[in-house]
């Protein structure tokens, strides 16, 4: 982490939500959050905003008959 | 081998099973690829007609299918494909990917300056209608980097399989991605509030 340990923990916090830092890097970002507010208010936001994004895509309601359609189309074209 | 499964008729019958085997485990996948395909083409007409093409092209090409390694992906890849040859042939053309650089806290930023609230209560200003039209307004290379894993849960190795680019050019999109969707879900928050 850079000298700043707010500048170094945003820019962990991506890839530390993304779980693909080493237990040791993520074990730093997560003493650093336990120890400052200001960076675990902001952490608690993005891991929400992962969230609501998903959320909000996976609700799309898939049209009524699609998985049959796709399933005749198929087989007529086999 | 038992002598009887040479005989043509028996390994005809024995593909035959393979084939509708593989159909019916590729037709399991067929709405989380809807999910995608919507964020991709942005209409559900257009992702009824990607999905379709993805599961032609998957099952004319079923045999290059490697059974056991992650079918999910397999079909992304195809889906990501279509979704290229539709866009050329309808010559649209990625913009310019906009550089930004307002951190990676801009968009918490911004939604707090809208006045003090509990801190759980600062994600409730986003909309349902903002997520979707800011996805839908990043330039397609971001786009699809970014619904692949945060929409469609593509791991970075996978998702570098399906767009056939290093895992350091998925994270540097992802990266780039995001912020550019947290700038646009800033805008389109701010224009809702003003509305």
């Amino acid at each position: 982490m850079s000298a700043d340990p707010c500048r170094g923990a945003e820019s962990m916090l991506q890839p530390y939500l993304d779980r693909v830092l080493t237990p040791a890097e993520a074990a730093r970002i997560e003493q650093h959050l336990r120890e400052c507010s200001y960076c675990s208010d902001r952490y608690i936001f993005e891991r929400g905003l992962r969230s609501v994004v998903r959320e909000c895509c996976c609700e799309e309601p898939v049209p009524v008959g699609f998985v049959e359609r796709l399933r005749r189309r198929c087989s007529d074209q086999a | 081998m038992a002598p009887s499964e040479s005989e043509p008729g028996v390994v005809a019958a024995s593909e035959a099973r393979d084939r509708s085997g593989f159909e019916e485990e590729a037709l399991t996948h067929a709405e989380h690829l809807y999910r995608i395909a919507v964020r991709l083409t942005g209409g559900q007409q257009a992702a009824e007609d990607l999905v379709q093409e993805t599961y032609l092209r998957a099952f004319r090409s079923w045999r290059s299918y490697r059974p056991g390694t992650n079918l999910a992906a397999w079909l992304a890849t195809i889906m990501r494909n279509a979704n290229l040859d539709e866009l050329r042939r309808q010559s649209r053309r990625p913009l310019q990917e906009p550089l930004d650089d307002d951190g990676d806290y801009y968009l918490y930023n911004r939604l707090a300056q809208a006045g003090p609230v509990p801190q759980d209560e600062v994600l409730a200003r986003l909309s349902g209608t903002a997520i979707v039209s800011a996805l839908a307004d990043l330039t397609p290379t971001f786009r699809e980097v970014v619904v692949l894993v945060d929409v469609g849960d593509f791991s970075y190795a996978d998702a570098a399989e399906i767009l056939g680019i290093p895992i350091g050019t998925v994270m540097s999109r992802l990266y780039r991605g995001r912020r550019a969707l947290k700038r646009a879900l800033a805008d389109r928050t701010a224009q809702e509030g003003a509305a």
